[in-house]
């Protein structure tokens, strides 16, 4: 277990494995995070009562977002991390199996699928957390837009973690990114259903 | 298990891991005292490296199975140097 804990953290310190880690969960903290405003603004007017219900509904998002994130990049990196080796394998004309490279592009799926599956969940369940208070603390509408607030906060981190990576103004990247959450609110609104 | 004092080996490696990790790894292991590795050429996939490795004694084997793990395949040796001490290379008239 802790030897598998230290290729996993070995193979974190590559930076193409930081790259490809990063896209991943961004991308799908940001699906999470849309999903769960589309969710929460959804059951909002659709009129489910108890925050309990919603956040049940999130967590089945979540479940299902985390393990599509997990499930399609160990699919993908898996194709992409044979057919590299296949390339370096046919210009050396040698077999690369049980090699450390083979075992560190190993190490970088797992960290890939682990983190793209991480994005997700955070994506989704920390905007879910206000429905918790829903009953005691919380009315449900207060709730849904501190939900909604928790999904464009995360966003706009992601956008801020992404300018700082990228030397831009990590305000309007936070602010671009954040906006994605109130558009998806607002059309929530106004789209029928 | 066959030793010797120095080793030049022609080397073909992928691009990762690097000419440094190669060095490090090879430099750790038991009788190594010192590694130097050249980049000959790179390709598009591949690398041809030089690597000369000196120690008292090397582990020809052990050398071998470390470069293996790392990927690369040992194209040619091209000097080894065994005994009590480090014999070089003699001039002759064809040089």
């Amino acid at each position: 277990m802790r030897s598998h804990l230290r290729r996993l953290l070995r193979a974190l310190e590559h930076e193409d494995v930081q790259s490809i880690s990063r896209r991943y969960f961004i991308s799908n903290g940001f699906d999470g995070a849309l999903t769960s405003v589309g969710v929460t603004v959804g059951a909002y007017l659709t009129g489910i009562a108890d925050g309990l219900t919603v956040f049940s509904i999130g967590i089945g998002a979540a479940i299902g977002l985390g393990t599509s994130g997990v499930w399609s990049v160990w699919e993908i990196e898996r194709a992409e991390k044979r057919a590299e080796l296949a390339r370096v394998e046919d210009a050396m004309l040698t077999d690369l199996d049980g090699t450390r490279i083979q075992r560190q592009q190993t190490g970088a799926r797992q960290v890939n699928a682990l983190m793209s599956g991480i994005g997700p969940i955070i994506g989704v369940i920390l905007p879910m957390i206000p429905f918790l208070a829903e009953g005691s603390l919380l009315s449900m509408r207060a709730a849904t837009m501190l939900s909604v607030g928790v999904a464009v906060a995360i966003l706009f981190v992601f956008g801020v973690y992404l300018a700082t990576i990228s030397e831009q103004r990590w305000f309007v990247a936070g602010a671009r990114m954040g906006l994605a959450g109130l558009l998806v609110a607002v059309l929530n609104l106004l789209l029928p259903g | 298990m066959v030793t010797a004092r120095r080793l030049v080996l022609d080397l073909l490696k992928p691009h990762e891991p690097d000419v440094v990790t190669f060095a490090d790894a090879v430099a750790g292991l038991d009788g190594v005292d010192g590694v130097n590795v050249v980049l000959v050429e790179t390709d598009k996939e591949v690398q041809t490296v030089k690597m000369t490795v000196e120690g008292d004694p090397i582990r020809v084997d052990t050398v071998y199975e470390t470069l293996e793990d790392l990927g690369a395949a040992v194209h040619s040796i091209d000097e080894a140097v065994c005994g009590e001490r480090v014999v070089e290379q003699s001039d002759t008239p064809q040089d």
